[in-house]
């Protein structure tokens, strides 16, 4: 009878729902020391072919800020053998995506395209390693465009602008304290001279992680590989980064912005937040989730809901490796209403720092953001990038499963404590923008 | 005593290895492949879930139908406010069971309002799945209006409606709604506040004892499921749907006729927006995938016939122009939008007004024919990296089978069933001579941004003035 009940169990297990299983992920590398790292998955009929850059805006010269910045624009720009705009030409018309962002600590760009195709993307990429068109008309083409469409930017949107002075603030002294695109007078003066020879730092191969995901043949990708990779030369190998995080901040900074005719006042809160490698990020996460998700939105219930203050909420957050910031800007034409939304927000705050949440909302926002990772994971671009990013700061391939028993683990603790030493006043960077 | 004892014993262990065995015999079996379960609960819920061990959460979504046609601007304005009050988290004041049960579910939740049907689309993990009928439940039963939510909905209501939107390319469409669509209730697309003022409690509850119940529906459910369980929770838990007989279908929505463009008046920094809106043939028509090789021959990215002559012209910076489809049961919409500088749109109106024309003289070539082929096949397996993607297909065949087709699992048959002649006669009956000069064509163009400088910039283009209000 045992045996009879043990083997209908034994049947029946592998039936029952189990928790997601960890994509397996490998690496090799090739004699000219680019690594390459596959995440195969069957599940569709897509692949993500990857060239991730252990570079970004940060590593830019002081005197040649937002020369990175550049160089998302001029990779599409063509080489020797194709034309520009022929790489997303060639993708688009097979029904797939090309897409590329230069950031501070990465850049990273990738094709999304049919299985089958993949040589294409292959050949794509190695293009672009190999040689890149860095001809003077087409350099002065983008820092105009990047000029035009930044200084429209500032003219007309005081959200930016004020963002932009707020985050500069928050990361005072930090890789991040100035903007992507560096000094915005300065972009059409960087010296086209300096522009080529900062370039081979930035395509250096030693510094590069080609990653490919989704469905693929593992032996026909490896003759693809080394067919269109092995000819670039080697890179000169430097040291592998080593990423500090940095510490919150020990004193407030606030601001006033007066700008006659305004007809909406805001405040802009720049909270600094953990780095992406440190162990506290997601805790920290958890709160930028529960705050400001739009799923959660916790300030929009207790601003706008309970309080009736009918405030405009926005928010974003970096998502650098060495420290970040979560900026909160609320709006409204009444000054009354954003003072009364400020002193909901402080007092929120303290609630948070003061006493834990409770269980239904740490279980809500923990499924939320445990779905919003299993997602990632089924989609290849995102799943390339995160690969991509973990390898980065760890040297570590599989970070799936780690991640999710980590976000499985949060208590309200966690959380408490987090808020106890991100939410506090002297971690705040604080704007005022009022009309006259 | 203890034999018998024994005995019982015995048969049960026998009972649940063969319960077990006839359980493995009928389940699925547990390789990476989706495998489709469908059928009807005895409440008459059509059901089908798309089996997928390597999925690690569970996708629903569930589609209320409503039939829209011969109706009024009040219908809208009840479905609207039906919707904004069982999902909208900003109305969150007093929390329903509703909003509890989907906090609980872990609130990644989406809500659309479709012009034939309401979608309710959401992600749970799979220790959730119990508690999903419960809330499927709750949706059909639904009884929680509360009269202080009611009238912050209707106060708010233009707001909440375009939060987190683009609600440039819904002004758009809703314009086209009312200029195409002569009897389909979402024609009386800009909703007055009097006419939200008149609506009350009682209409919304009788519009969702008549819509929301489990005969006018379907759920689509994706995932690692087992089909049986997941049966056995929704047959317990659903209720009976109500004594009242469904709506009947009401006639074909009539459609207007004529081409005309608009010019919708904005105070924004950004650049202009242009939106193509034609009437195409219905998805389970014949010529609807025929038309959509031709809508791609004219507008695709990058072999269509505007990239090209604005590439060959010279003429402008080489826009990407967007498509999006709108299906309806009797038609779709399709929906050609890009964004474009203020002195480059009279130039592209004129080029695509051109290109439409040579349609007659020049019809789609062969090379053209192959090339949008490609591309949607190619797209379709580059889309198939989505977790909702075959759940779109199933979706589509309620629409039609050309849908379907395009949505998902399009293949080399469509070479063999979609001749190039078949989209040569297509096009000429809706784009080329045939439909000029007769009165067939049915389109709008609608330009959204500073109306003064997209004036300004229409030289050869007469414009006329329009006032409509959102008020």
């Amino acid at each position: 009878m045992i045996k009879a009940r043990l083997l209908c169990w034994l049947l029946l297990v592998p039936l029952i729902p189990l928790s997601a299983q960890s994509p397996t992920v490998s690496s090799f590398d090739l004699p000219n020391g680019l690594k390459v790292i596959l995440a195969p998955s069957g599940n569709s009929q897509a692949a993500a072919v990857c060239v991730y850059h252990m570079h970004g805006a940060r590593s830019d010269p002081a005197d040649g800020r937002g020369i990175a910045y550049l160089y998302q624009y001029l990779m599409f720009d063509g080489n020797e053998n194709l034309e520009p705009y022929d790489h997303v030409l060639f993708i688009g018309k097979m029904g797939g995506v090309v897409s590329g962002r230069v950031s501070y600590d990465n850049s990273v760009f990738y094709e999304l395209l049919p299985a089958q195709e993949i040589n294409v993307a292959l050949w794509l990429e190695s293009e672009r390693l190999k040689s890149l068109r860095l001809r003077d008309a087409n350099i002065d083409f983008h820092k105009n465009q990047i000029f035009n469409r930044i200084s429209r930017l500032w003219e007309a949107n005081l959200g930016f602008k004020a963002q932009t002075w707020v985050s500069s603030k928050v990361f005072e002294g930090l890789p991040y304290e100035f903007p992507l695109y560096g000094d915005l007078n300065r972009i059409p003066s960087l010296g086209n001279e300096r522009i080529r020879e900062n370039y081979p730092n930035f395509q250096n191969l030693a510094n590069i992680l080609l990653i490919i995901a989704g469905k693929f043949d593992i032996s026909e990708l490896r003759n693809g590989i080394n067919k269109f990779f092995q000819d670039i030369p080697p890179g000169r190998r430097s040291a592998n980064p080593v990423f500090n995080a940095q510490n919150q901040r020990k004193s407030p900074v606030l601001k006033n912005w007066v700008v006659p005719g305004l007809k909406k006042s805001m405040a802009v809160f720049g909270i600094k937040a953990p780095a992406k490698i440190s162990y506290n990020y997601m805790y920290f996460d958890f709160l930028r989730y529960y705050l400001t998700d739009a799923r959660i939105s916790r300030l929009n219930h207790i601003l706008n809901t309970v309080n009736k203050l009918d405030v405009e909420i926005e928010s974003s957050f970096t998502d650098y490796m060495e420290a970040n910031c979560l900026i909160i800007q609320i709006s409204h034409p009444k000054r009354i209403n954003l003072e009364k939304a400020r002193f909901v927000l402080a007092s929120e705050f303290q609630a948070l720092a003061s006493k834990p949440l409770g269980n239904s909302d740490v279980r809500a926002v923990r499924s939320l953001m445990e779905i919003d990772l299993l997602k990632g994971m089924l989609s290849p671009e995102e799943r390339c990038q995160r690969i991509g990013e973990y390898f980065h700061m760890f040297g570590e391939l599989n970070f799936f499963d780690v991640q999710l028993r980590r976000l499985r683990r949060i208590t309200s603790y966690d959380v408490q404590e987090s808020a106890k030493k991100y939410l506090l006043k002297e971690n705040q960077v604080v704007l005022n923008v009022y009309g006259n | 005593m203890s034999m018998a004892i024994k005995e019982s014993a015995f048969y049960r262990g026998r009972r649940l290895l063969g319960a077990a065995l006839v359980f493995l015999a009928f389940a699925p079996s547990l390789s990476g492949e989706t495998r489709l379960f469908s059928f009807t609960t005895s409440k008459g819920l059509p059901v089908k879930v798309l089996q997928d061990n390597e999925m690690p959460f569970i996708h629903a979504e569930l589609q209320v139908y409503l039939d829209g046609r011969a109706q009024n601007a009040n219908s809208l304005a009840i479905t609207q406010l039906v919707v904004m009050n069982m999902f909208e988290r900003s109305l969150n004041s007093p929390s329903s069971n509703l909003s509890d049960m989907l906090l609980r579910q872990g609130n990644d939740y989406q809500v659309e309002l479709e012009p034939e049907s309401v979608k309710i689309s959401m992600n749970f993990l799979p220790d959730r799945l119990g508690p999903f009928s419960k809330l499927l439940n709750e949706i059909f039963t639904y009884k929680s209006f509360h009269l202080k939510k009611f009238n912050e909905s209707k106060e708010r209501f233009w707001s909440l409606f375009l939060k987190n939107r683009d609600w440039r390319k819904e002004i758009a469409v809703l314009l086209a709604y009312q200029q195409l669509i002569g009897n389909f209730y979402f024609s009386q697309s800009f909703l007055l506040q009097e006419t939200l003022n008149k609506i009350n409690l009682a209409q919304l509850r009788s519009f969702l004892l008549r819509t929301f119940r489990p005969d006018n529906a379907q759920l689509i459910l994706k995932g690692r499921i087992n089909p049986y369980f997941i049966l056995g929770m929704i047959e317990k838990d659903l209720p009976q749907p109500p004594s009242l007989p469904l709506q009947a279908r009401k006639p074909e929505a009539a459609l207007n006729t004529g081409r005309r463009v608009f010019i919708l008046n904005v105070d924004s920094p950004d650049l202009p927006s242009a939106y193509w809106f034609d009437v195409a043939p219905a998805a389970d028509s014949a010529a609807f995938i025929p038309y959509a090789i031709g809508n791609f021959a004219l507008f695709g990215f990058p072999g269509g016939r505007i990239y090209q002559s604005e590439k060959n012209q010279a003429l402008m910076g080489g826009y990407k122009v967007n498509t999006d489809v709108i299906f309806f049961k009797d038609f779709t919409l399709f929906c050609n939008y890009m964004r474009l500088n203020y002195g480059d749109l009279e130039n592209f109106l004129l080029l695509v007004d051109q290109e439409r024309r040579k349609f007659s003289v020049r019809p789609v070539e062969r090379k053209e024919y192959l090339d949008a082929l490609n591309y949607y096949i190619g797209h379709a397996q580059v889309e198939s990296s989505r977790f909702d993607f075959d759940l779109r297909g199933e979706i589509s065949r309620f629409r039609g089978q050309g849908a379907s087709l395009l949505a998902s699992r399009i293949g080399p048959e469509l070479f063999q069933d979609v001749s190039l002649s078949r989209v040569v006669q297509t096009m000429d009956e809706q784009m080329g001579a045939k439909s000029r000069t007769g009165p067939k064509e049915k389109g709008i163009v609608v330009l959204i941004g500073s109306a003064d400088a997209i004036v300004k910039n229409l030289k050869l283009l007469k414009t006329e003035a329009l006032e409509m209000s959102l008020d």
